[in-house]
């Protein structure tokens, strides 16, 4: 019982930090209906990041994120403009985007291995301070917490920017149909632009606390990523934000769970439930819940 | 008459040709290697070839390496390529090795996964490979009947934990529980250390391995607490082991001994990933140039001789991949100065002749018959705090100990 308990609870914090693992995948997707395959990659940027600015400056993590988020949503808006607007005028952008992001994948990672090289590095878990924390009878890292709380307000800000803000609502717009959004006025590609860069900096914020997490910081750590995100999102149901929380906490709940009792098949978790919600529910949990948004 | 005369002519002529040309010096001795620049196993293998080309830069520096079936130095030619760490594309370039660029002798890539690719090829054509850090029990099996490959560094892994089994028992330990991620380094040395520890009457109370791509210890931890063992040994690459001390220093729980084995391969990586505190008291096995093997040393440099010269030469980092590399280069040369002929199964008989016989800096050299390394063993470290930090220190056995083991590891650490 004491097992089941750590485990659920456990669960609960990897839950809530999955999703915005998956969060910016499923953002752009929503929006922009493409497949951006370096999606773990600009995590893994995210990650060196953070890295960096302890190692190198002495700085705290979570002085990473205001940095980072800044950073690399100023990345995602000129790449929005060099890659997704001639993607979108292809036959077939979905199909596109995973050749072209597969790619900028490759390029990423090779340029990581060439200024980062391939050691594994790290964060200590003790940079967050005080013993590990108590918590319904069980004991939990700080770090842990700290991660399960920046993911669950990441999740709680990208709500609330589609749902009470102007561009937000454009961009549910968009969401549901493109070609209508456009039709009464509003700016297509600014809204994309903007989502595009949104979900860029979640996944490099999800990578801030990546080492705590995950584990090791490498530059090949990317496409494992990019896999989890990809099962999370189809979990909660592609291009709806809401069902990547859902689909983060059934990955975190089942990860932990296999992880206590049956350790060794673990690794097959995300495609055993890629697979299940496939076969058993092809739109996601959560697909009426998008068409209504 | 005379046509048969004219046969004898020919075959006699063809005969002295290929004689000759068996015979015949070649202007550069041609070794090939493959290394890694990316993917998985690139930190270890550009630092395993590192020291290889170091080898090479040395003994052609004195003239080429000596051959004694030409009874001169000729000077060594080194045609590497670069696998990415994928054994697909390693098993090419070995064939390229030795179907197109016929090299003398083939040196394989770092560890067992990049070396296995290169074993039935190397038997397949009949040339020995020198194998730097590939330490796979299934390469040495008296069942493959594979002469062509000879372990130059590290014992097999299966032999590893036999010193780590030996030093629980003399600290009367009961309880064990032993984790480890699903590849074949990882499981020999789990397998090995269950099966001796039961031998010696110990309670093995957890036995179970999780994927290579284990990265999140803690509910697994806890899961081991619940056996309550004095000793838990977890086994997996570097990045399993990252992520294990990580979680086992944030978990609030204690064991009074915690074993992983990658400290003893890249201690700086390992140190700098998880920080001084996290790693403090945490035992490892020790290899060279942790432990430094100088008085000892019968053929090549001391370590201590060859951390100046790579230094003075500008190579940074030395590590047990960088001694591996350098000291393959040692027993090629050993080889090609004892082998009488030319050829692959002279210079595969004077590596047993040397056998046993010869003290490196990566320590004693003995293969058996099968090309596994016996002669090396490794010790057992704990890492200690230091004035300026950690450092991990061999404690067992008493031979081989520079500092007293604490055991067991204090509470609050």
């Amino acid at each position: 019982m004491n097992l089941l308990e750590y485990a659920l609870l456990a669960g609960l914090f990897y839950g809530l930090y999955f999703a915005l693992v998956g969060v910016g995948l499923n953002l752009i997707f929503g929006v922009m209906r493409i497949i951006n395959l370096a999606h773990g990659d600009f995590l893994m940027l995210g990650a060196y990041g953070a890295f960096y600015l302890y190692h190198l400056l002495g700085w705290n993590p979570l002085w990473a994120i205001p940095i980072e988020l800044v950073v690399f949503l100023l990345i995602g808006l000129p790449l929005y403009y060099l890659l997704v607007p001639r993607l979108q005028k292809s036959g077939d952008p979905e199909m596109l985007s995973f050749i072209l992001f597969f790619g900028l994948s490759q390029v990423i990672e090779a340029a990581a291995v060439f200024v980062f090289s391939n050691n594994q590095r790290s964060i200590p878990a003790s940079v967050f301070g005080g013993a590990p924390i108590n918590i319904a009878g069980q004991v939990f890292p700080v770090s842990w917490i700290v991660s399960a709380a920046v993911g669950l307000a990441g999740i709680g800000l990208i709500y609330a920017y589609l749902y009470h803000s102007r561009p937000g609502r454009a961009t549910r717009a968009i969401m549901a149909e493109r070609s209508e959004a456009a039709a009464t006025g509003i700016s297509v590609n600014r809204i994309s632009a903007l989502a595009f860069g949104i979900g860029i900096a979640a996944a490099a914020l999800a990578g801030i606390f990546s080492p705590f997490m995950i584990g090791a910081i490498e530059p090949s750590m990317g496409i494992g990523i990019t896999v989890i995100s990809f099962a999370i999102i189809v979990i909660g149901s592609l291009g709806n934000p809401i069902g990547t929380l859902l689909g983060g906490l059934i990955y975190g709940e089942a990860l932990m769970l296999m992880q206590t009792y049956l350790a060794s098949w673990s690794e097959l978790l995300p495609y055993v439930l890629l697979i299940l919600i496939l076969l058993v529910r092809p739109t996601g949990l959560l697909e009426r819940a998008v068409r209504s948004a | 008459m005379l046509r048969k005369l004219v046969l004898r002519v020919v075959l006699a002529a063809v005969a002295t040709a290929v004689s000759l040309g068996a015979w015949a010096s070649p202007s550069v001795i041609k070794i090939g290697t493959l290394y890694a620049s990316s993917g998985y196993f690139s930190q270890a293998s550009t630092r395993q070839y590192d020291g290889l080309k170091f080898w090479v830069r040395q003994i052609n520096a004195k003239g080429g390496v000596y051959v004694k079936a030409f009874g001169k130095r000729i000077p060594v030619k080194l045609i590497a390529y670069n696998d990415q760490s994928s054994t697909m594309l390693a098993a090419s370039l070995y064939n390229r090795l030795i179907t197109q660029d016929r090299v003398h002798t083939l040196v394989a890539d770092y560890g067992s996964v990049l070396t296995s690719v290169a074993v039935p090829l190397a038997q397949e054509h009949r040339i020995v490979l020198f194998d730097e850090t590939g330490t796979s029990g299934k390469f040495f099996r008296p069942e493959n009947r594979n002469r062509y490959i000879v372990l130059t560094g590290l014992p097999t892994s299966s032999q590893w934990p036999k010193v780590l089994a030996k030093f629980m028992h003399s600290k009367g330990i009961r309880r064990v529980a032993i984790l480890y991620a699903a590849n074949d380094w990882s499981g020999s040395q789990a397998k090995t250390l269950n099966q001796t520890l039961k031998q010696d009457g110990v309670d093995v109370v957890y036995f179970h391995s999780v994927p290579d791509s284990t990265t999140s210890y803690s509910t697994i931890l806890h899961s081991i607490a619940e056996y309550k063992p004095e000793a838990v040994a977890e086994f997996g690459y570097s990045d399993n082991d990252i992520a294990f001390v990580q979680d086992y220093a944030n978990s609030g729980l204690y064991f009074p001994m915690v074993f992983i084995p990658n400290p003893a391969l890249h201690f700086e990586v390992v140190r700098k990933a998880v920080g001084n505190k996290a790693l403090r008291y945490i035992y490892s096995y020790v290899a060279p140039p942790i432990i430094r093997y100088n008085r000892e040393v019968t053929y090549g440099p001391t370590l201590n001789e060859f951390k100046a010269a790579y230094a003075k030469a500008g190579g940074k980092n030395v590590d047990l991949s960088t001694v591996a590399g350098f000291n393959t280069g040692l027993i090629i040369q050993k080889a090609l100065a004892t082998a009488p002929k030319f050829t692959q199964e002279s210079i595969r008989d004077a590596i047993d002749k040397f056998s046993g016989k010869i003290f490196t800096l990566d320590g004693l050299f003995k293969v058996n018959r099968y090309g596994a390394q016996v002669g090396e063993f490794l010790p057992v470290g704990q890492v200690l705090p230091t004035k300026t930090g950690v450092a991990l220190k061999a404690v067992f056995p008493s031979e081989s100990a520079v500092a007293k083991a604490v055991y067991p590891a204090p509470r609050n650490k």
